[in-house]
């Protein structure tokens, strides 16, 4: 499991008067693969370029504005400049302001979640902590993340205090609307306790380790496999002069490091 | 199929430097890559302090603590929150040569290093006296102060390092257990100087005035967090190119020239004066009883 690296927000938990100095690190991250795209003959990585639909020339990106599409084709323009000014101010609080049950929780409402670390005054980031693991309660309130505000959520887990963003009852589908869940059928007796058989003989305990991305792991086999064969090497624009001189030098130097 | 040597791709190498000395930008990253078995040591894991001079030391240079946009994933960083800037710091950790090098890549001339490691920044390794004569005082007088000060120390049992600031100084240096406050060091350093003080009408360690002029000036009060100094082998920005250069307490004596030591010259000597320094844990409580 990978460490985060740097935070990537810093402020204060406020609960009434109470103020908490807390970092913020990413704690979920998507681990899928990701590939270039090179060219085919040679093997050179290919780069994007924005291209104008009409004449296909290419646009650079002081040239760039954004267009909202209001319907097919028919845009809204605006400037970064009209979009960075109407971007909510992020006071760098997160304000708590209910202590609630953290299962009353719906999970489908769970968004990411973060890790809060303490920043300048680990006292009250301690006492925040361990109030919550003594009341059992989670904290409930406000963040708000580069454009976006958030309903959040705080809770002690393992010894630290981690935090939630929630999605909006609106951002999540309501699916009693959908019409294939409309008129569900009743089974009948027998099927059921059938059923609930299959169920019972299949129960057991929930364990995240026994999980694995085959996909990933094929290709991870791929990568070996090709390693040992052949792999095609970037090309570099040669080396000038000087810099060969300097090589000479860092060779000697990684030579001596070895050593040390 | 050559192998990559360095992740640091160079750039502007024949860019002039120092302008007296003809000294290119591939003269300074060749400095560093032949000193950097005797220096990275001593630069682990502490938050480095910059002083770049992307047009050469003739002209304006600029001093960076926060890494500049642009530093590749793989140079390593401590965050630290700022007071004073109210925002985080992202204190560049040098580690490797790549990093070194990249460093020498960005014309970071002057690498400056705080007294502690990033990962105990309240609590110090390192003791400072940096010893700055002022005018009409002479290095010679800051040698004088050294060794002065070195017999109190070793009286105390603690091992001492010496080495050039560079410019018209020294520093001593006690390393320490990572136990003490930058309070606790500060009163040690400004014990001793009082001490000395006391000792030799040259030497002031008083911080309320002005440092008079011909005396050696003790400033006890670098022993504070965030406070930085020229890291061993760190490049000055001085028209001559002087190197802040760990010596053997033995090479202090009358004569020595601190402009002697450059960065043509510092990469000549085979000694590494400095050797087993970042070994060095010494406590300061137990020593002066």
């Amino acid at each position: 499991m990978r460490v985060p690296k740097r935070p990537i927000w810093t402020g204060t938990i406020t609960i009434g008067l109470v103020n908490v100095p807390v970092k913020l690190y990413r704690m979920i991250f998507d681990r899928g693969f990701s590939f270039r795209f090179l060219h085919k003959q040679d093997s050179q990585p290919l780069k994007y370029q924005k291209v104008c639909i009409k004449d296909n020339t290419v646009v650079p990106w002081e040239d760039i504005v954004r267009g909202y599409e209001v319907s097919k084709n028919e845009f809204v323009v605006f400037t970064k400049e009209e979009l960075e000014a109407a971007k909510p101010e992020s006071d760098r609080r997160i304000r708590l302001n209910k202590f609630v049950d953290f299962y009353s929780i719906d999970p489908l409402h769970f968004e990411s979640s973060y890790i809060l670390a303490p920043d300048k005054n680990p006292e009250a980031y301690t006492l925040l902590l361990k109030a919550l693991e003594k009341t059992e309660k989670a904290a409930a309130g406000t963040i708000t993340l580069r454009t976006k505000e958030y309903p959040a959520i705080v809770q002690a887990h393992k010894g630290v205090l981690i935090l939630n963003t929630l999605r909006y009852s609106y951002e999540v589908a309501d699916p009693s609307r959908l019409d294939e869940l409309k008129q569900l059928k009743e089974p009948s007796k027998d099927e059921l306790d059938l059923a609930a058989k299959i169920v019972e003989d299949l129960s057991g305990e929930f364990n995240i380790e026994e999980y694995k991305d085959a996909y990933k792991q094929r290709v991870e086999e791929l990568i070996e496999k090709k390693l040992k064969g052949e792999t095609i090497v970037i090309e570099k624009p040669e080396v000038k002069e000087e810099a060969k001189e300097l090589m000479v030098a860092l060779k000697q130097t990684l030579e001596q490091l070895k050593k040390k | 199929m050559t192998r990559e040597l360095t992740k640091v791709e160079f750039t502007n190498l024949k860019k002039v430097m120092y302008p007296a000395l003809k000294a290119t930008k591939a003269q300074i990253i060749e400095y560093y890559i032949k000193i950097a078995p005797k220096m990275l040591h001593a630069l682990a894991n502490r938050p480095l302090v910059l002083t770049r001079f992307p047009e050469g030391v003739e002209k304006e240079g600029f001093y960076e603590k926060d890494a500049p946009q642009g530093t590749p994933e793989w140079v390593k960083t401590f965050t630290r929150y700022s007071e004073t800037a109210n925002r985080n710091i992202h204190y560049i950790v040098c580690n490797d040569l790549d990093t070194l090098l990249w460093l020498a890549n960005l014309a970071a001339l002057e690498i400056h290093m705080t007294l502690s490691s990033a990962d105990s920044f309240l609590k110090p390794d390192l003791v400072l006296f940096d010893l700055d004569p002022k005018s009409p005082a002479t290095f010679g007088d800051a040698v004088k102060i050294a060794l002065q000060l070195k017999q109190e120390l070793d009286a105390l049992g603690l091992r001492s390092f010496v080495k050039t600031s560079g410019k018209k100084g020294l520093h001593v240096i006690i390393p320490i257990v990572q136990r003490y406050t930058f309070q606790q060091t500060r009163t040690f350093a400004r014990d001793i100087g009082t001490k000395l003080e006391k000792q030799s009408s040259l030497i002031t360690s008083e911080f309320s005035r002005r440092p008079k002029p011909g005396v050696v000036f003790m400033d006890y009060l670098q022993n504070s967090h965030g406070k930085t100094m020229a890291c061993p082998y760190s490049l000055r920005a001085t028209p001559q190119a002087t190197v802040s250069t760990p010596l053997e307490w033995s090479q202090l004596k009358k004569g020595l020239k601190p402009e002697d030591f450059n960065m043509f010259s510092v990469v000549l000597i085979e000694k590494e004066p400095w050797k087993g320094f970042s070994d060095v844990k010494q406590d300061l409580e137990v020593n002066s009883k």
